[in-house]
């Protein structure tokens, strides 16, 4: 699994637009492997950072922003880091003991190792725990359900190294406090359910209770909210975070990068991707460092140039087709797939919608696709909410069984950026029009206000000094209404920034949600 | 479409809409060999008359709302409707009757409304209750078995040299029962009027045979008692038969996962729940059995094939199981105090009003809505649980 080292590597730090960068290292300077070289501040919460390390000796020739092979698609800031080959260390830190440490002091650690959620969205692991901790958790979930078709890195993981995935839960359980731990893996897996209950066996007499639960193979198991239930029986409601119900939810992979932080002292520089497709002659599961490029790992693989193929990342159902394979592999690339010409590519003719209800079969959500695509059609926003589009989590599954070929997740990702973009519209338009109302009821407040003045003080002041008489003259009614208008405009900007801010939240939340394994 | 191309989700499980209609057309054929059977190849030629009249009224409407013929002739939808059409109307009916059913179905209940998808209406039931409507006398003139073979010997006692005619029984699966299913099918050809009137007037008139049965209990199992063979085309046991083979076609519709259980399984339960509620042993002549209602008429083709027809039933669970006890218990009423003979068009039709309600109000809770009551349950047992 052990790739050789690229020549070059662009280590992804974070979009701009996501936080404050911080470098530690600038153009030219030489740098040891699991050396720092940057960190991520996010601007929303605190005391979220994620901080980047070197995967291997080189110097630093550039820091650029480009595209990541990951689910963003925005430009991020990278360090471009030219390799020596050589892969000297820094002398790592002999790894600490991590049962004499406490829940705060193994946070930190995890959060000092960069780990973020290794399942797709890239939530930092130390802050879902964070999150979590001021409340009992009750149940800590390692997903080992793979999402999608296609992805087999946590499988392979597993099958390697499932005893450091194992010692990984237990550190994450004890991080969190968790009362219990269980590893969840679809019963379709026999070698890795094989590794890890013997890695469970291993380990039992020392310390752990982790115990292993075999879900359904039944797409999508691997989704946070559907494992939770499939595990526990919890139905988390719609809107609410697991944790605010005492569940917590980590991929295999992290686990297995908080083994490596913790028992091992090494920071997270790489992860295990998968390379597959039929434009590859030897698809494997990598254990790819961060910042190589898409292309480099497909040439290991032994592309196929000669022919066309088209390059995705993460699984067949909700993957993203890269445009070119200069990419750079983030922390949360967990599948490539070079899909050769008639792979990949469900090109039957779209047809009528025939209310088959097959869709709605396959919902994991127990949505009703079919009406959703019929309220889609005629831009029916509030039968949209009603009928749950918002809880949709675009698995794909209802695109997958349609006999109409009809693309349905296309089309709720449409209705879904059109209803937020209305949203934004409307309380915007709502604030100009508060403005708008005031600034006449001033005006007309002006003018009322005029000839009585005159009236009542005929000519023992002059004019100019009037404005100013009349505001103290009428200053309780007046200025009262002004505030109270004032204070409504006011609280709508806060609402309108709370929504935007909820939302860019949100899009992490519950993209971590989704992808999260 | 190419920029869905580039949009997840890439993979796609294979089925399609040409695929189903084609199982259904297979699903048909154990009903319309049994149909065959006992009543010749009247059907037959109904299926085909209603085949071609749909695909050339499928290809005329396709082309004047400018679609792409080649695709949407492909999805056989129109085939599958003129087979559902034809297995209702009676063998022996002129072919103008098939003709114009099957051509209001397609061109004003399905085209009109916007074609596949869109129409509220099953289109073949539209235009059997047409025809039901317009033409009484014509829909409900069936041949019965017995009289299918006594017209053929009320022929030849005409006098219509045949060798050893008194002798025979003629099946109707024989040459003259072919030349007889097609002069009545297409009674121009007929070379005198004298043929055509030898074979009408060995018709069945307008025999209702919820009527002719209600006296006698299952002609299946007299049949059996009196060791006459089931297949037999003087047992009586036609239309228990053809039951049979439209449930066996259901089944594998179910097991094919084309269909869901909810709407047939809401039917068939409802019909025989009233019909147990409202069997009065001593007096069967009016309601019938309970059996009788399952397998005496049409109930198992509108349960599994026609009430299940996707785009105008209900479309959620729940307002699937709705929709399928409106229509069995339509069926039930028509059947017994309606003046109509056959309930299931009508009974599919009343269902298909109802069913864009039954989508609005009877919706399945959508994951993780409406919890407050069962979370609290769930971790009050939680609770209890802990240590
Ligand atoms: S699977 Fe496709 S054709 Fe069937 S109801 Fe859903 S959207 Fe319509
Ligand atoms: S994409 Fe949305 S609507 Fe479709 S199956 Fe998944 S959750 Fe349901």
């Amino acid at each position: 699994m052990p790739m050789p080292i690229p020549p070059q590597l662009q280590i992804p730090v974070g979009a701009t637009e996501n936080g404050t960068i911080t470098l530690d290292v600038a153009a030219g300077d030489h740098v040891h492997k699991y050396q720092k070289l940057a960190q991520l501040q996010m601007s929303a919460q605190g005391r979220t950072c994620i901080p980047v390390h070197a995967p291997t000796s080189g110097i630093v020739s550039a820091i650029e922003e480009a595209y990541v092979a990951d689910h963003s698609q925005q430009k991020q800031v990278c360090i471009v880091l030219t390799t020596d080959g050589l892969d000297t260390p820094l002398p790592l830190e002999p790894p600490v003991d991590y049962k004499q440490l406490t829940c705060e002091e193994l946070v930190t650690a995890i959060r000092r190792a960069g780990i973020v959620g290794m399942g797709g969205a890239g939530f930092p692991a130390a802050d879902k725990i964070d999150a979590a901790a001021h409340q009992a958790v009750d149940l800590l979930i390692i997903n080992a359900a793979e999402c999608e078709p296609y992805i087999s890195a946590d499988e392979a993981l597993i099958r390697e190294r499932a005893e450091g995935v194992v010692t990984g839960a237990e550190i994450l359980q004890r991080a969190s406090s968790a009362r219990r731990c269980v590893i969840a893996i679809e019963s379709s897996k026999p070698d890795a359910i094989q590794a890890l209950e013997q890695a469970i066996e291993a380990q039992s007499h020392i310390s752990g209770s982790c115990e292993l639960i075999l879900v359904a193979s039944k797409y999508p198991a691997g989704s946070e909210k559907q494992l939770i239930q499939s595990v526990s029986g919890i139905e988390i409601p719609s809107g609410q975070l697991p944790a605010q119900h005492g569940v917590l939810v980590h991929n295999v992979g992290s686990s297995y990068a908080v083994f490596q932080a913790l028992a091992q002292g090494k920071p997270c520089i790489s992860r295990i991707t998968t390379l597959s497709g039929q434009a590859l002659k030897t698809p494997k599961n990598f254990e790819a460092l961060i910042g190589c490029s898409v292309e480099f790992l497909f040439d290991i693989c032994g592309i196929d140039k000669s022919l066309s193929h088209k390059t995705v990342l993460g699984g067949s159902l909700m993957g993203l087709q890269l445009p070119s394979d200069n990419a750079a592999v983030g922390k949360t690339t967990n599948c490539l797939i070079a899909a050769g010409s008639a792979e990949l590519a469900p090109s039957a003719d779209i047809q009528a919608c025939i209310r088959c209800g097959f869709c709605a079969d396959a919902c994991p959500v127990r949505l009703l696709p079919q009406q959703l695509l019929a309220f889609s059609k005629t831009a029916n926003n509030s039968q949209l909410l009603k009928h749950g589009l918002m809880d949709c989590i675009e698995c794909g599954a209802c695109d997958y069984v349609c006999p109409s070929h009809i693309p349905l997740v296309s089309i709720y990702k449409d209705s879904k950026a059109a209803i937020e973009a209305r949203q934004i519209n409307h309380e915007r338009s709502e604030v100009w029009q508060q403005r708008f109302q005031y600034h006449q009821y001033r005006i007309k407040k002006e003018k009322d206000r005029a000839p009585t003045r005159t009236k009542a003080v005929p000519a023992k002041k002059p004019v100019a000094e009037s404005g100013e008489a009349g505001v103290s003259v009428s200053s309780n009614g007046d200025e009262q209404e002004f505030f109270s208008k004032e204070k409504a405009s006011r609280e709508i900007a806060a609402a309108v920034a709370r929504v935007k801010a909820r939302r860019a939240g949100s899009k992490t939340a519950t993209s971590e949600q989704d992808k999260s394994k | 479409m190419s920029s869905m191309d580039t949009r997840a989700p890439f993979q796609h499980s294979g089925k399609n809409i040409a695929q189903l209609m084609q199982t259904l057309l297979l699903a048909l054929l154990p009903g319309i060999c049994a149909s065959l059977w006992f009543f010749g190849y009247g059907i037959l030629l109904n299926v085909l008359i209603a085949g071609f009249f749909a695909l050339a009224a499928e290809t005329a409407m396709l082309r004047l709302r400018g679609k792409n013929i080649a695709l949407h002739l492909a999805d056989r939808s129109a085939l599958v409707c003129a087979a559902l059409f034809a297995i209702g109307i009676p063998p022996g009916a002129p072919w103008w009757l098939v003709a114009l059913g099957i051509i209001f179905a397609i061109v004003v209940a399905k085209h009109l409304y916007g074609g596949l998808g869109q129409n509220p209406f099953n289109p073949a039931m539209c235009g059997y209750a047409m025809l039901l409507l317009a033409f009484p006398l014509q829909m409900t003139s069936w041949h019965l078995p017995n009289e299918v073979v006594e017209g053929v010997l009320f022929v030849d006692n005409l006098g219509i040299p045949i060798a050893g005619a008194e002798q025979e029984i003629l099946s109707p699966l024989s040459w003259r029962g072919f030349k007889q299913a097609l002069l009545l099918s297409f009674p121009f050809a007929a070379s005198s009027d004298f043929d055509i009137k030898a074979f009408t007037d060995g018709l069945a008139m307008a025999t209702p045979l919820i009527e002719f049965k209600m006296a006698g209990h299952s002609a299946l199992l007299a049949a059996r008692d009196s060791g006459t063979s089931l297949f037999s085309r003087e047992s009586e046991t036609a239309w228990e038969v053809i039951n049979i083979g439209y449930l066996c076609g259901g089944l594998l519709l179910l097991y094919k996962r084309i269909i869901s259980w909810h709407i047939p399984l809401a039917i068939i339960a409802t019909v025989l729940v009233v019909s147990v509620l409202f069997y009065a042993p001593g007096s069967v002549s009016i309601y019938g059995t309970p059996y009788l209602h399952l397998f005496g008429s049409a109930t198992m083709i509108g349960a599994f094939f026609i009430a299940t027809d996707p785009v105008s039933a209900a479309t959620t669970r729940p307002g699937k199981i709705v929709y399928g006890i409106i229509i069995g218990l339509s069926i039930y009423s028509i059947r017994v105090w309606g003046s109509y003979l056959d309930s299931v068009a009508f009974a599919v039709l009343f269902g298909n009003f109802c069913a864009p309600a039954l989508d609005q109000f009877c919706r399945p809770r959508i994951f993780g809505r409406g919890l407050s009551r069962a979370i609290k349950l769930v971790e009050a047992s939680n609770e209890s649980t802990k240590p």
